[in-house]
């Protein structure tokens, strides 16, 4: 990933963040919208109910008036029965004005006025309908009318309702205002988040294409980086399985024609041996009868020859032993494979027990556990190959702490890789590669071997298909890696060998 | 063998190994002519054509490397093989090579005895004199004696 790629996702990060936070603003500004809407809406159904209840009295105070009129001409029922109802509703309407307006000074001032002329009003018809019950002189009543006080508080009474429904409307007009703007803020805002959700979603909808497309390539690269890895694997390996079949053609040449003159020095030097008896014995009789002839070269000579000939023939042993090495390497190279399914557990265990003796004497102990993973391979090539890294491992353990030896496998990718992994005197970068070599060894050269058994396990390795490699630290232990193709027959037969 | 005029031929491109050879055939107590060889081109003229070879005269016993400079032991084993007059001749295969289908070729080819050379000499010596005792038991046919 590129630093553009970074700082670009920082800055999504950051943009993505301020769209979701300035949509939960505008959530929460919609919802006091709304409220505030509502409780304009309530305040001006309740204006709304304030005038019709100040109507109402203004009826009822109406009514009364016509009551006692209607009863003053004709005495009738019905006016009085009017007459009662109008009496007993108007204080319950006084109150309950007094109790809608009970937040607006102004109208509970001029309720107090409106309450003191509707008593006088109430008053003054109780009196009249008294006075018209006693059956008093039915002109009494009507001169009394024309200046009773009762005119003069309906008059009152008619200004000071007029007075309250004229605030009322007043407020109406404001609360009105108010619930119109409340409700355009509300439009306002909806609209606002719509725009504002439609830009976050349309963001985030990019974001998630575009990053679900460079998903999509960085998948395709992948894969075809994955291809490729396999192809340069399979190309690298059997480039190596061809150098190492050219390297067996040459170890069988070299090693046969080594051994042809070898037969030479060997030969003749137990010539050479066979010739040095009898000229000791004639030194020596020269020596014990004619000491005149004695010279102080031939003594040295006699004793010079035997020296010479052991060290001509300790070398040429050793030099037998080398070419044999590199011959049984050879023909290991020329053996025809034979692929069979292997059980991998029972071919550790096998090899185990054939080590129980030598792990007797150590304490050591070899954990052949697993866990397997199925194989098909040439089962004499892996045996030998296990059981040169177990000696190995056994061979080269430490003398100070108890030795533990473990046989794993596992699938990894198209491979099977299986370690031999111990706790024993480790192996120093620098020797990693080395030890793989013919006649290479590395460490303090304590144990008896020729440096044969690692190449020959390379060997192999390469023409199973596989790698060996060695992965260890100096004083902590040794991992040797095998990693071998799961089936050697369908390895074979893959074109790019 | 006991008669001398059973030729040894021995084709062996290394003088040294040659000179070993004979030295542990006449310890063996073989006195038989021996004419030696160093490549396979004057071997298989003196096998066919000369006057002294064994196509024209006389039974003869052929010692034989495998590895020599001008051509492989196994095409002059062929040749002897495939020839109608040489076929019976004796041909002892005395190489370094001790590779198994190395060894087996030469048998399916006619060869009468196969020895591999040990490096190890007094393993050698003993080797060529155990073949010189078995030489001096060996019956040798005439060449080209049909009968």
């Amino acid at each position: 990933m590129t630093i553009t790629d970074r700082s670009f996702q920082r800055l999504v990060r950051a943009a993505m963040t301020v769209g979701f936070a300035l949509l939960l603003i505008a959530g929460l500004t919609m919802v006091h919208a709304v409220g505030d809407t509502a409780r304009w809406t309530a305040s001006v159904v309740h204006t709304y109910e304030v005038e019709q209840t100040i109507g109402r009295f203004s009826i009822l105070a109406e009514q009364l008036e016509t009551a006692r009129r209607g009863f003053i001409i004709n005495r009738n029922g019905a006016s009085l029965q009017t007459y009662r109802r109008t009496m007993h509703d108007i204080p319950p309407t006084l109150d309950r004005i007094g109790a809608l307006t009970i937040d607006n000074p102004s109208q509970q001032r001029r309720l107090v006025a409106v309450r003191r002329e509707a008593e006088i009003h109430r008053a003054s018809a109780h009196e009249t309908i008294a006075r018209m019950e006693d059956a008093s002189p039915a002109m009494q009543a009507m001169a009394d009318f024309g200046v009773d006080r009762s005119f003069v508080a309906m008059t009152d009474l008619r200004r000071l309702t007029q007075q309250m429904v004229d605030e009322e409307e007043r407020l109406l007009v404001l609360r009105r205002a108010a619930q119109d703007r409340a409700g355009l803020s509300l439009y306002l805002i909806l609209g606002v988040t719509g725009v504002l959700m439609i830009v976050v979603m349309g963001a985030a909808l990019w974001v998630v294409r575009r990053y679900t497309t460079g998903l999509n390539a960085s998948q395709d690269d992948l894969r075809t980086l994955n291809t490729g890895l396999e192809d340069a694997v399979a190309a690298r390996t059997a480039e190596l399985s061809r150098a190492n079949d050219e390297i067996q053609r040459f170890a069988y040449i070299v090693s046969h024609d080594l051994r042809s003159p070898l037969v030479n020095v060997m030969g003749f030097t137990a010539e050479l041996e066979a010739t040095i008896a009898p000229l000791t014995t004639l030194i020596d009789r020269v020596d014990a009868e004619a000491p005149a002839l004695m010279t102080a070269e031939a003594r040295e000579a006699k004793a010079d020859l035997p020296e010479a000939v052991g060290f001509i023939r300790s070398s040429t042993a050793k030099m037998d032993r080398l070419i044999n090495a590199i011959l049984r390497l050879s023909r290991e190279g020329r053996r025809t494979l034979q692929p069979v399914a292997i059980d991998l557990a029972a071919l550790t265990a096998s090899i185990r027990d054939s080590f129980a003796h030598q792990l007797g004497a150590t304490g050591a102990e070899i954990d052949v556990g697993g866990p397997f993973v199925p194989l098909v391979s040439d089962r004499l090539a892996l045996e030998q190959i296990l059981s040169n890294l177990i000696e190995n491992a056994v061979k080269y353990l430490d003398p100070d702490r108890p030795g533990r030896i473990a046989v794993t496998a596992r699938r990894e990718g198209p491979r099977v890789v299986i370690d031999v992994i111990d706790n024993g005197r480790g192996i120093a970068p620098a020797d990693h590669e080395r030890i793989f070599d013919l006649f290479r060894r590395a460490g303090s050269q304590d144990q008896a071997g020729e440096g044969l058994g690692l190449a020959h396990v390379r060997a192999l390795s390469y023409r199973l298909g596989g790698l060996i490699t060695c992965i260890s630290r100096l004083g902590e232990g040794t991992t040797f890696r095998l990693s071998l193709p799961p089936n050697l027959v369908d390895h074979a037969k893959e074109p790019s060998r | 063998m006991s008669e001398n005029s059973v030729n040894i031929i021995m084709i062996e491109d290394d003088e040294g190994h040659a000179r070993l050879i004979e030295k542990n055939i006449r310890r063996a107590g073989i006195a038989n002519h021996i004419r030696h060889f160093v490549d396979g081109t004057t071997a298989l003229d003196f096998l066919f054509n000369h006057a002294d070879g064994p196509s024209r005269n006389g039974p003869a016993l052929i010692l034989l490397d495998l590895n020599l400079p001008d051509m492989s032991g196994i095409d002059i084993l062929g040749k002897i093989k495939a020839d109608a007059k040489l076929k019976r001749t004796p041909v002892v295969v005395l190489t370094t090579t001790d590779d198994k289908l190395e060894i087996q070729r030469c048998y399916d080819i006619g060869a009468n005895v196969y020895i591999t050379k040990p490096v190890n000499y007094e393993s050698f010596g003993k080797a060529i004199q155990q073949l010189g005792l078995f030489l001096s038991v060996m019956q040798v046919p005439e060449v080209g004696d049909d009968a």
